[in-house]
């Protein structure tokens, strides 16, 4: 049961941290570059991803053993469209300013790659349960990367953090945190996206290769202690005798 | 593969299809008031942002004959003798659909034009329509044909609908 939970969490947290979709496996850039200009706008892409995703996982692996072998990716495209259709029409009936903000990007859900790589690399080969907490992982960390993204892109490019604007039913409010005029508008364009982008991934190449470097540093270390060991536990044996 | 192969995929496919169908007709049963209910507002919004806050809707007209230009909205009237019309322009294009509100006054000395309100704007080559043409249009900047939204394949688009709109407006002038 202890190992079963384990394994449960493991699989949550794998699409957050060792597999994240955006920051690992560098899919889903597209939507990444284009709604991350503001923090309220990328907490919306990646719920309505995260949404498509879990239905979608769950529908798919409901039918896995249904849907026949040559028609697998067509039937996949078209449980993921219907997902995209349905929540496009919530989104533009329930939260118009934010189906406006994001506009075609909801529909090029259909398209996403980490949406359909799921479908087949895992919900077509595992339980129902294990493929939505499958799909709520990437979802989430998926997210979270569009969020770190934004941060940076609304802190550098606005200069301030508005809430309010999107979701509006809450109220509006604007945390001014770089005085006005100091902001750097590059940051809101398409360049400024994939500077971040590319900034983020160099950080975390950095942090991956110092942890690398470190295990391999450990590990010849570790060798030179055994090493040295073996060498005394020889030398004592050999003043023994 | 044998036949029976054949008709089960087929049969699967088929079932997988009028599901998705049956999800996505009742999820517009769901949502068409609500996303009707949106336009509208929109287009009052958007009427009281050419004409002022006492500006609303006394009539609409549903046009035809127009390429882009497919309703007129005819604004109450203010106390003076002029007529004021707004017109709904809608245009597509495969990246997506693009609706303004374009508003007109008609005086004896001819057609004017008023402002530029965006209704919907779902394509990604028009996102910097209103910083870049309807703000600067609205407050007298540039000239209604400078059309500036980021690519020349959507600001022809939205030049267009603003001409088919004048056109239409103009022939509501002439009788």
């Amino acid at each position: 049961m202890a190992k079963e939970k384990g394994q449960t969490k493991l699989n949550f947290l794998k699409g957050i941290a060792n597999e994240n979709p955006l920051f690992v496996s560098i899919l889903g850039t597209c939507p990444a570059l284009a709604t991350t200009k503001s923090v309220e706008a990328a907490i919306g892409m990646g719920l309505l991803f995260t949404i498509v995703l879990v239905c979608s996982n769950i529908l798919v692996s409901l039918l896995r053993k249904l849907i026949p072998e040559e028609i697998r990716t067509p039937a996949y495209i078209v449980i993921i469209a219907t997902f995209v259709t349905i929540v496009k029409m919530f989104t533009n009936a329930f939260l118009p300013e934010l189906y406006s903000t994001l506009g075609v990007f909801i529909s090029l859900i259909v398209v996403n790659c980490i949406v359909l790589g799921r479908a087949e690399a895992y919900a077509s080969k595992n339980k129902v349960f294990d493929s939505f907490i499958d799909a709520l992982g990437m979802g989430v960390g998926y997210t979270l990367a569009l969020i770190l993204m934004a941060f940076f892109r609304e802190l550098l490019g606005t200069g301030a953090f508005s809430f309010g604007k999107i979701f509006t039913f809450i109220p509006y409010f604007k945390l001014q945190i770089i005085p006005v005029g100091y902001e750097i508008s590059l940051f809101q364009n398409p360049a400024g996206a994939f500077i971040v982008f590319a900034l983020i991934l160099a950080v975390i190449q950095f942090i991956k290769n110092r942890k690398a470097e470190l295990k391999a540093y450990n590990e010849r270390q570790e060798k030179i202690r055994k090493a040295q060991e073996a060498k005394l536990a020889a030398q004592n044996k050999e003043g023994g005798n | 593969m044998d036949k029976k192969h054949y008709i089960i995929t087929s049969i699967t496919l088929g079932l997988i299809g009028a599901a998705s169908a049956g999800l996505i007709g009742a999820a517009n049963l769901l949502t068409r008031k609500q996303i009707a209910q949106n336009e509208l507002d929109k287009i009052n919004s958007g009427i009281i942002e050419i004409f002022g806050k006492n500006a609303s809707i006394e009539s609409e007209n549903s046009l035809s004959g127009y390429k882009y230009t497919n309703y007129s909205y005819y604004i109450k009237d203010s106390g003076d003798d002029i007529d004021r019309y707004a017109f709904k322009t809608t245009g597509s294009n495969s990246y997506g659909k693009i609706s303004l509100l374009v508003g007109f006054t008609m005086k004896d000395s001819g057609v004017e034009f008023v402002g530029l309100s965006i209704i919907v704007n779902e394509q990604t080559y028009a996102s910097t329509l209103v910083d870049n043409y309807i703000n600067p249009l609205n407050s007298g900047d540039v000239s209604i044909d400078d059309v500036n939204c980021g690519a020349t394949y959507g600001a022809k688009l939205v030049r267009n609908m603003i001409n088919d709109a004048q056109i239409a407006a103009n022939d509501i002038a002439e009788g």
